[in-house]
């Protein structure tokens, strides 16, 4: 909203104080101060100057020498104007200033060899019209020397003020006046009313009718006669083009002024036009079409408010006028309407029109029911002053359901608590009194006031708290500078994040964040996506029902950049519908923390010291098991192996803890890598942080350091392909005895020298017993059991021998 | 006696002389200094002569000790030297080998920091559902069901009773309905707005939530405490101001600004977070008694955090997740 700081004035005198304290105060007392436009400042070091001397130029027909001065002193100009004169009083830009037109700097110059100091300005120059015939000749009864901004009325300061929602108070000049004058403890002037009045009444020429008094409890109309209808004088025009809005006439103008200048939006019916001279307030029932006055057909539901007249509707209650008995050129009589509707019900209709006004944005926030018969007046002050009308006597209130104000009580003790401070009580009580909260009972513990109906917001004591706090300013109030703490135990329930975190960092992932919206087209292909009521876009339009498409989203768009090679994780939650495909409560739907390991590209690339390789399957697993061996200390974590994969991998493993599945991971379809334009292999991992989280977090004991030796045995038999290190693995075990620990597979080997379809395997087995020192026999013993069950039971063939 | 010390040295020294591999210098360790060598052999004899005897010799006896460890040390560093001189050439300047430590995202790390801030003044960590329900997100937290105040935050609805979290806000219910003052957590979370995505805006952004209740919780000490949680991050010489604003769950609101000047620009105001007293109505809706405690709460983007300490002029390049962006942090 634009604030005119020179109207300010008119309501709160504020000379004195400076710009900036206005601006500073407003904002910390919550009226936001955006932004701050100061119009003289685009006529710095322009003047009004006296044209002494004009002399033809002797090198250029069209120039003409001038002499201007500034009332100190004489400049030498160079001008091209036809109109310029002596005697003349003209706007006089002299070295330095910025000509608007240009946004140039002005210097001292040569033109044709002679000197100009300075410039004498056309209206398109200096940004005030498109007019460029010659320069602008200004009142002869200026002063030569005043500032230009003085003298063109360009001097105010236009202030953007962000409104809170909770503030319509404060949405006009009046409003913000008020603050105002309570932050600087000064008296607000209300402009003072005089109108000429008819001895017809207002009454006499029309009537109003409320039918739905709920909707609209209170409806002031005035009649004003034989108005002329034209332009707005130079006041009027400049005051809207400064807040922001376009002069039409001088009628709408002066409803808008009253809007700006105190918040209550006004209506100027063509009285000639209502039929029956009547106004009928009641909802729009069977009336489906109403055409506005920006010739826009609107589409009603019947419980939009409507204005009418005896046959027909002539407005949308609060929103906008019809083009039907619109105020134009050939208006005779007008009838100003000021009233005070429901806000829901504003809102409720502006919201399904899709219509927002000046109006309906103050209606729908609750206006000021108290304010509705001093705006008429004033509105028809105004206009008998512009458009020359005659204002009948009195105005027609109808006021159905009278709107008490309420009383609220302030305990000073309280305040005192809510802020850790005691604000005095006499700054308290001066405070509310210059807020126009009217003291209905006082003692030493408490006041109450009575809340003028403006005020929506303030309905309880800390409402009146608020008030009291904001006004003082929060500066003033100390911060503490201790705290106490309780020594109860601290919950963090980002704990197990924060481990996977650096687990998987250490591990020389990157984490990635990806949107949690997605397409219809991608969400469903990876479960049962909830869909947004209302999306961005339909590329954002359902929540992602799982992390693996936000990572081949995050892959494919390394790829476009050359960034092949990539190794990263994400934490997000993931959202499924269950059975139902709607949601009525929380049981309806999944809403699950998943993490999503993503290895694709190189493992390595060939540097000095080794050859390149591509990440695979084995380095997936590899990653797996040993976050899981750090997340989970006990951990007697197994990895179950799937060849035929599922919908999303090719083939994959799923990784089990205390035979639950809490996460499934392997090479992606190329079928959907294909989606995201991905031509390169992707390995990927999702688990279930909350099923991990749910698995009961055993406190580890240590295990004892081994006391006796090791022994280490190796061996290698030939199989054929078809022969697992799985298979190998389990028959070696179940012909072992409890001596064998580990099983490691260190060498593969296939070529044709060991025959077609077949493959050498190279293990060694590691011995130990916690107990004792083992024996050459016992070893040699369960080694040569395991050689027998190898070649027995997979038709190895022991190599080296 | 003196002759034979005499003999030995010579011998040492001659002995010495034809040495240049390790096992040479070894033979001569073990011929005068080992446990049966010469030297302990004179030593043996020298400590069987009579006491006026071993005051003639003694210093002699000791100076071809000293002497031949002496010569013995010099010889074998030598050795030792020599050697590693025929061993590979190492190229000290060829390449590191590459290792990989990855990192966590940049508004994780920002996240963190802001996290640990509050955890060291004594405050729990809790987390929420991102979908919620109305209820949580706005009613209970004194938004009423038409009220402008839902304008202010442009909501992705899944239907007319649930919706996608705007704030973190909903978690103060949450946990005001599971624990008994006093309460003091944060709460770190995703949250979504329904805004055209745009450099300074995006569908999704993280908040952290703080909330502390209990009987005699203050203005005084709202304010304290962010400014307290300010100097930590911005630094102590920090210019900071609390103005006036609204949010329907607090009461008196305010919003806290810092004011910022980038080294060679002009300096300005910038909103870092909202904040202000539980509201009565907040505290009655999750059956806390408003007379008896009161509370106050904030709320801070950390985007914009990261965005203003990192110059990041793009609030989107955080979640296109380009490589070359997430290896810089």
């Amino acid at each position: 909203m634009k604030i005119s700081v020179k109207w300010l004035n008119n309501y709160v005198d504020l000379s004195g104080i400076s710009i900036w304290e206005i601006v500073d105060k407003l904002t910390l007392a919550g009226l936001e101060v955006e932004e701050v436009e100061d119009q003289a400042a685009a006529f710095d070091n322009m003047v009004v100057g006296l044209v002494k001397e004009v002399k033809k130029h002797p090198n250029a027909d069209k120039l003409k020498l001038c002499v201007v001065s500034d009332g100190a002193s004489d400049y030498k100009v160079v001008c091209g104007a036809p109109n310029v004169d002596v005697n003349q009083k003209v706007p006089f830009a002299k070295v330095g200033s910025i000509i608007p037109e240009k946004g140039e700097k002005l210097s001292r110059v040569k033109i044709r060899g002679e000197e100009s100091f300075g410039m004498i300005c056309s209206e398109r120059e200096l940004g005030l019209s498109e007019n460029h015939e010659g320069i602008m000749v200004l009142n002869s009864q200026l002063k030569e020397g005043t500032a230009l901004s003085e003298a063109l009325n360009m001097n105010d300061v236009i202030l953007e003020v962000a409104v809170t929602p909770n503030r319509q108070d404060a949405l006009s000049h009046i409003g913000i006046a008020r603050d105002l004058a309570a932050i600087f403890d000064l008296p607000l002037k209300m402009p003072e009313i005089n109108i000429k009045e008819e001895k017809e009444t207002s009454g006499s020429y029309a009537s109003v009718e409320i039918v739905d008094s709920n909707k609209c409890p209170r409806y002031v109309a005035k009649i004003i006669n034989n108005v002329t209808i034209k332009d707005s004088p130079e006041w009027l025009k400049n005051f809207l083009k400064a807040v922001g809005l376009r002069p039409i006439n001088n009628v709408v103008d002066v409803t808008n002024f009253v809007l700006h200048e105190v918040g209550q939006p006004l209506h100027a019916f063509d009285l000639d036009k209502l039929s029956g001279k009547k106004i009928i307030v009641k909802t729009a029932g069977d009336e489906r079409k109403f055409t506005t006055l920006d010739s826009k057909e609107r589409e009603l539901l019947p419980d939009d408010l409507m204005i009418c007249d005896k046959e027909r509707s002539v407005a949308i209650a609060g929103i906008m006028g019809g083009e039907n008995s619109e105020v134009t050129s050939s208006t005779k009589n007008i009838l100003i309407e000021s009233a005070f509707f429901n806000p829901s019900s504003i809102r409720k209709t502006a919201k399904h029109l899709g219509l927002s006004t000046d109006a309906s944005y103050r209606f729908e926030r609750g206006t000021d029911p108290d304010i509705v018969v001093w705006a008429a007046r004033r509105a028809a002050q105004l206009i008998c002053e512009t458009a020359g009308g005659n204002s009948a006597k009195d105005e027609i209130d109808v006021y159905p359901r009278r709107i008490e104000s309420k009383i609220v009580e302030l305990r000073y003790g309280r305040l005192n608590k809510i802020l850790g401070y005691d604000i005095p009580k006499i700054t308290v009580d001066k405070i509310l009194k210059n807020l126009d909260f009217k003291f209905a009972n006082k003692s030493e513990e408490k006041i109450s006031v009575k809340v003028p109906l403006r005020r929506h917001d303030v309905e309880r004591e800390i409402d009146l708290i608020e008030e009291v706090a904001r006004i003082y300013g929060y500066d003033k109030i100390p911060e503490v500078s201790k705290i106490q703490v309780t020594l109860d135990k601290k919950v963090d329930q980002s704990e197990l994040d924060n481990n996977i975190r650096t687990i998987l960092t250490g591990l020389g992932f990157y984490e990635i964040i990806t949107n949690s919206l997605l397409s219809e087209s991608i969400a469903e292909k990876f479960g049962r996506p909830i869909k947004i009521l209302n999306p961005q876009s339909s590329e954002m339009s359902h929540l992602r029902p799982s992390l693996l498409p936000g990572t081949l989203i995050t892959t494919s768009k390394n790829l476009k950049v050359k960034e092949n090679d990539l190794q990263f994780f994400e934490i997000g939650k993931i959202f499924n519908l269950k059975d139902k495909s709607n949601i009525s409560s929380f049981d309806d739907f999944e809403e699950v923390e998943h993490l999503q390991i993503t290895l694709t590209g190189k493992a390595v690339n060939t540097e000095w010291y080794e050859k390149d390789r591509n990440f695979d399957f084995y380095d997936l697993k590899g990653f797996v098991v040993e976050f899981f061996n750090k997340l989970l200390k006990y951990n007697k974590g197994q990895v179950k192996l799937n060849s035929a994969g599922d919908e999303f991998y090719q083939y994959h493993f799923d990784y089990l803890i205390e035979n639950k599945i809490v996460g499934r991971g392997g090479k992606v379809r190329n079928g959907l890598l294909k989606l995201f334009d991905i031509d390169q292999d992707v390995f990927s991992f999702a688990a279930d942080i909350d099923s991990i989280r749910s698995i009961e977090q055993r406190s580890y004991k240590f295990v004892e350091l081994l006391k006796f030796p090791k022994v280490y045995r190796d061996f290698a038999f030939i199989f054929d392909t078809e022969i697992t290190f799985e298979q190998v693995r389990e028959v070696i075990k179940e012909s072992s005895s409890n001596l064998l620990h580990n099983i490691k597979l260190f060498d593969i080997f296939q070529s044709d020298s060991l025959g077609k379809g077949k493959k050498s395997l190279a293990f060694q087995l590691e011995y130990f017993s916690d107990s004792r020192t083992l024996t050459e026999e016992e070893i040699d013993k369960d080694f040569r059991n395991a050689i027998k069950a190898v070649e027995e039971k997979l038709s190895g063939k022991l190599r080296g021998n | 006696m003196i002759a034979k010390i005499a003999d030995v040295e010579k011998n040492f020294k001659s002995d010495l002389k034809k040495v240049s591999q390790p096992n040479e210098l070894e033979e001569i360790r073990i011929k005068y200094l080992s446990r049966k060598g010469l030297l302990t052999q004179l030593f043996e004899e020298f400590k069987s002569l009579p006491r006026e005897e071993k005051h003639k010799y003694g210093q002699s006896i000791n100076e071809l000790k000293e002497l031949l460890l002496k010569s013995y040390d010099e010889i074998k560093s030598k050795l030792e030297s020599s050697q590693a001189k025929n061993e590979t050439v190492i190229d000290y300047t060829l390449p590191e080998r590459k290792k990989q430590i990855g990192s966590k995202h940049i508004l994780i790390q920002t996240l963190d920091e802001i996290k640990s801030i509050f955890k060291g003044i004594g405050f729990s960590v809790y987390e929420g559902p991102e979908l919620e329900s109305d209820y949580n997100n706005f009613e209970a937290l004194n938004f009423p069901g038409d009220h402008p105040a839902r304008d202010m935050q442009d909501t992705f609805f899944i239907n007319e009773s649930f919706l996608l979290r705007t704030h973190t806000s909903p978690v103060q219910i949450r946990v005001m309905q599971q624990l008994k003052p006093p309460i003091r957590v944060i709460v770190p979370g995703k949250v979504y707005r329904n805004e055209a995505i745009s450099a300074k805006s995006y569908c999704l952004f993280h908040q952290v939530e703080g909330l502390y209740v209990d009987t005699d919780v203050t203005f005084t000490e709202l304010k304290g405490t962010l400014v307290s949680f300010a100097k930590q991050l911005y630094g102590s010489d920090l210019k900071y101001r609390f103005r006036a604003s609204f949010f329907p769950f607090t009461e008196p609101s305010a919003e806290m600004d810092i004011w910022w000047q980038p080294a060679g620009k002009e300096g300005r105001w910038l909103e870092i977070l909202g904040c202000g007293m539980v509201d009565p109505n907040v505290l009655k809706n999750v059956g806390i008694d408003p007379e008896k405690y009161t509370g106050y709460a904030f709320g801070m983007g950390v985007e914009r955090m990261a965005l203003r300490k990192y110059g990041i002029d793009d609030i989107r390049i955080f979640f296109d997740n380009d490589k070359r962006f997430l290896t810089q942090f």
